[in-house]
């Protein structure tokens, strides 16, 4: 835990940020609203206290509530991970602006993520399918769709396993999506 | 492609659907996806300019190391552009994680780098135990990076004899499989598979170095560093090979770092970005090893940088079974794990760069979220930039310089 960059995080974007700085292991959290993450990524890179030049990943979280986009990001000038969560992106149309501009290889983590939640990367030139076939309209990874109970059926034999989100079989009428208490 | 006429019970036409699939026109080539809207980079790359022509790769072909497709737009033999089209090995790993336990995920996870499963199980195995707080007895750190660099060593292997297959030498893969059965067979003396070892587990590994291992690995040590030489004069010394690969794909550090290229590919361009050093994890920091850089940044670079990075591990190797300390290789964890709600994130070294999971836990007995950061995936994204302006016949060798892995790029 490095506590000198959770002083310089709060020094420098108090105005941005939506929650406390968390610390565990070797990973310092901030969160932030998804509005904000164009200059706070740009800050994050190209300012000399930061230097935050390696994208160590990034990808959606569908906490049940609201849709995450999750930044991993490497410095020299820490021996942290910094995690940058845009959250409270609303389920129904989750939109967040690109970071393309600062890494042209984020383009496809953010395509997978629009392929996976439906994530809108607002800037991105080619938000698309990458897994999933071009005609295929639900996102697998959010958490109201089901794995059928039958997956060991083959697609072929009549299980359409492409179809929208249903509840398991056997849950109780308005049985809730599991939902992250991790926040 | 032309759909049936007939209606359809459930709206639109699936690609699963057996009728699609007989109605079918079968032997033409249509390139360009028919469905709109499409976007603004689609749009700019299924517009033919003048003299232009597509001409599809993929998914099956020899040189595309799995099904991967790509279809390039030229102009007589130079590649102007080219849209790679993923998914066709896509099995919702991380959908998957989400339904099993957390031992069983990571069975999941470790087919997807399937020349390098023990780094595929040892990210998400880290990430899962800082979630748990377990500390991870030394001697089974030793042991994972013990067989991680043996796997490290037969991954890098693989990729030579790929590259060259790929280039038309068919002899260094039929070397390459020599020392990496050799390998593979200690491996499976410990692990109990040759290939898919499930060996990590969470707070060690299963079961300790047995004395088959230990005199594989000795009589394989003895004459590595020698065979592992030769392999590299018949490429090395190759007039041909290291003329068609020497300025092929050049890319430069901070391009590199925009693409997030990571592993032997970032280090090629000058960069000593090594995971193990850069974010030190396990006993790394105890090990003596050098971070092995070169500047070219072409496919040279990238493939005279793997195989030093062969060496280094031979180091590594022999450091551990000298500092292995005794003492038991897992914690004690109980059967089932709930570990309490949290986030973690783990990036290892991977032969192909950063290979890194997030895992976030909500309590109970299965991972709320498990996102795989696959190093292949990222990587190979870069073709778009590295391609253009080359021969079509180069596009293989520097989608092989690359290293891709279709099992994690598709995941």
């Amino acid at each position: 835990m490095d506590r000198a960059l959770k002083a310089r995080l709060e020094r420098r974007f108090a105005d941005v940020l939506t929650g406390p700085i968390r610390q565990r292991h070797d990973e310092t959290e901030m969160r932030i609203g998804p509005g904000d993450v164009p200059i706070v990524m740009r800050g994050l890179h190209d300012e000399t206290e930061f230097r935050f030049r390696f994208l160590g990943d990034l990808c959606g979280v569908d906490t049940g509530e609201v849709m995450q986009v999750v930044y991993h990001l490497w410095s020299d000038t820490t021996p942290d991970w910094l995690r940058v969560v845009a959250d409270g992106l609303p389920r129904d149309d989750p939109r967040v602006p690109t970071v393309t501009f600062l890494w042209k290889g984020a383009e496809w983590q953010e395509r997978e993520a629009y392929d996976m939640f439906g994530i809108m990367f607002e800037g991105n030139r080619d938000v698309r399918r990458i897994y999933m076939p071009p005609d295929y309209t639900s996102f697998p990874l959010r958490k109201d769709f089901f794995l059928p109970d039958d997956s060991s059926r083959s697609p072929g034999g009549g299980v359409r396993h492409m179809e929208q989100t249903h509840p398991p079989v056997g849950a109780k009428p308005g049985a809730r999506v599991r939902r992250a208490t991790a926040g | 492609m032309t759909a049936s006429t007939e209606p359809r019970p459930h709206g639109h036409p699936s690609a699963d659907d057996p009728r699609v699939m007989l109605d079918q026109d079968i032997g033409v080539f249509e390139p360009v996806p028919p469905y709109p809207p499409r976007t603004e980079r689609e749009e700019e790359f299924y517009t033919l300019g003048d003299g232009e022509m597509f001409i599809n790769i993929g998914p099956q072909h020899p040189s595309t190391h799995g099904v991967l497709r790509v279809v390039l737009k030229i102009e007589g033999e130079r590649v102007v552009d080219l849209d790679p089209v993923l998914g066709y090995l896509h099995r919702g790993v991380e959908k998957l994680c989400e339904n099993a336990d957390y031992h069983q995920a990571i069975c999941y996870t470790d087919p997807l780098e399937y020349v390098s499963s023990l780094f595929m199980e040892w990210s998400p195995v880290m990430a899962f135990e800082k979630l748990l707080d377990v500390q991870v007895p030394r001697r089974a750190e030793y042991i994972r990076v013990l067989t991680g660099e043996l796997n490290r060593i037969m991954s890098h292997i693989m990729f030579v004899g790929w590259m060259a297959l790929d280039l038309g030498g068919l002899t260094p893969i039929l070397w390459g499989f020599i020392e990496r059965d050799e390998i593979v067979e200690m491996l499976a003396s410990i692990a109990g598979q040759r290939m898919l070892f499930n060996y990590f587990r969470i707070g060690g590994v299963n079961g300790d170095l047995n004395h088959e291992f230990m005199s594989r690995l000795g009589r394989w040590l003895s004459h590595a560093s020698s065979q592992l030489q030769t392999e590299l004069q018949l490429l090395n010394e190759n007039e041909i090979f290291v003329r068609r690969m020497r300025g092929l794909g050049i890319i430069d550090s901070q391009t590199a770092l925009r693409m997030c290229l990571s592993g032997p590919n970032l280090r090629a361009t000058g960069l000593p970005f090594d995971m193990r050093r850069a974010h030190p994890y396990s006993v790394y920091p105890e090990l003596d090893f050098d971070v092995v850089t070169r500047a070219e940044g072409d496919c040279l670079a990238r493939f005279l940088l793997r195989m030093d990075e062969i060496k280094q591990s031979l180091r590594i190797i022999d450091q551990c079974l000298n500092e292995m300390p005794d003492g038991p290789v897992m914690a004690k964890l109980p059967r089932l794990l709930r570990p309490r709600p949290g986030r973690a994130y783990a990036g290892i070294e991977g032969p192909r760069g950063q290979l890194a999971t997030y895992a976030i836990s909500d309590g109970t007995d299965q991972p709320f979220r498990m996102r795989i950061h696959d190093p292949s995936f990222v990587n190979l994204q870069s073709v778009g930039l590295l391609l253009p302006g080359h021969l079509i016949a180069d596009t293989m060798a520097i989608m092989a310089s690359l290293d891709p892995i279709m099992g994690g790029v598709d995941k």
